[in-house]
């Protein structure tokens, strides 16, 4: 049976910079992810103008920066693509669930999923990368259930509070996200991202707000 | 410039822009001249000469390896370095002979002392791309462990190519304050 969700993905805006730099001052952040404690509410800030002004414009990007909304729970999270290389059709995923009480459910299955659709099926990439610390087991199986594959495995590698992690390298080819992609398209279709851009579409000609 | 037995190390310079020029001339791709986005960079002699003639490279980790008539034969340098989790990246630019040669054993020796002695660090990180065989056999030959490969994330000459990840630690981790 299809599953269906009401959020959606679209570009993160500059109004949504207050719900951005709270979501990078969380301590799960800076630990499932990366950031210094120490920088200033400011220093986040400007990184975070400095990221919304490069998705603009009509040049190559090299990242993209996408808000997950909802329209029942405001917006869930933020997806950065980013070392978004045109040349060798690659880039680096992360996302962040800022919204905690969504965190444990299918959400971030389903923003990994429009994204990695968002990946092959739009930018036409051949590979998406992600490096998740070994302890954030979450992560590592939702990338590992569309289809990624472990890669490398980095002993000792980066510090949390004092101790370093191991950290795993993934990555996810086209075809092997094609494959599962059509094991599960029973399952998938509803919250697929052609799925989500025609209910979005329906809405807009419907009036919808 | 420190004496080895079959030549010297010493920082590189400006002067040395030209020779370094000719190994992105050169027609197999290496894995330490791509870029973080692991795309092929293609400066002039001129960029080369004024980025060896900064400051921050003058006092730097990159190195220019001579032989012993003082004929500069390749580049070594410690790069990537990560201060909070003390981990770096190891380059070493040759011809492909020159992996065999002593010349890059005493290289390597200069940068691991560099790296795990005088900078303290936990650990050095090499990349590869397949065709660099001789590269990574240089590696494997000096105790760098295997530590994955990503597939498929270069593209050159008309096919994907995979890069090899190697990690070596010191035989005993500094003890840091």
């Amino acid at each position: 049976m299809p599953i269906t969700t009401d959020m959606f993905l679209r570009r993160a805006e500059r109004d949504d910079l207050d719900i951005i730099v709270g979501w990078m001052e969380q301590p799960d952040f800076q630990h499932f992810l990366y950031g210094d404690p120490a920088r200033s509410q400011k220093q986040i800030r400007e990184q975070i103008v400095s990221m919304l002004g490069r998705s603009g414009g009509v040049s190559m990007p090299g990242g993209v920066y996408l808000l997950i909304d909802s329209k029942k729970d405001g917006p869930v999270g933020l997806l950065s693509l980013q070392n978004i290389s045109w040349r060798n059709r690659s880039c680096m995923l992360d996302l962040y669930i800022g919204n905690t009480q969504l965190r444990a459910r299918m959400a971030t299955a389903i923003a990994v999923y429009r994204a990695l659709e968002y990946c092959f099926d739009e930018l036409n990439l051949h590979r998406v990368s992600a490096f998740i610390y070994a302890f954030n087991t979450a992560s590592w199986r939702i990338f590992e259930k569309a289809g990624a594959v472990r890669e490398c495995v980095l002993k000792d590698h980066l510090p949390r509070d004092g101790k370093l992690y191991d950290v795993y390298g993934y990555g996810l080819l086209r075809r092997e996200f094609e494959a599962v992609r059509e094991r599960h398209r029973r399952s998938t279709e509803g919250f697929s991202l052609s799925a989500m851009m025609e209910s979005l579409g329906a809405e807009e000609a419907g009036g919808a707000p | 410039m420190i004496k080895t037995t079959h030549g010297h190390i010493r920082i590189a310079d400006p002067d040395d822009a030209p020779f370094l020029h000719g190994f992105y001339d050169m027609k197999t791709p290496r894995a330490a001249l791509l870029d973080t986005r692991r795309e092929p960079l293609m400066p002039a002699v001129a960029e080369l000469r004024e980025l060896l003639g900064r400051k921050e490279a003058m006092q730097g980790l990159f190195y220019a390896i001579e032989d012993d008539t003082g004929a500069v034969r390749g580049f070594c340098s410690l790069r990537g370095m990560n201060q909070e989790a003390s981990f770096g990246e190891v380059t070493l630019l040759l011809d492909d002979a020159g992996y065999e040669a002593p010349l890059a054993d005493e290289a390597l020796s200069f940068l691991l002392a560099r790296a795990f002695t005088n900078l303290r660090l936990n650990k050095l990180m090499a990349h590869s791309l397949t065709l660099e065989t001789r590269w990574r056999d240089f590696l494997k030959r000096h105790g760098f462990e295997d530590a994955g490969t990503l597939r498929e994330c270069f593209f050159g000459g008309g096919q994907w190519h995979d890069i090899h990840l190697y990690t070596l630690v010191p035989a005993a981790p500094a003890v840091r304050n």
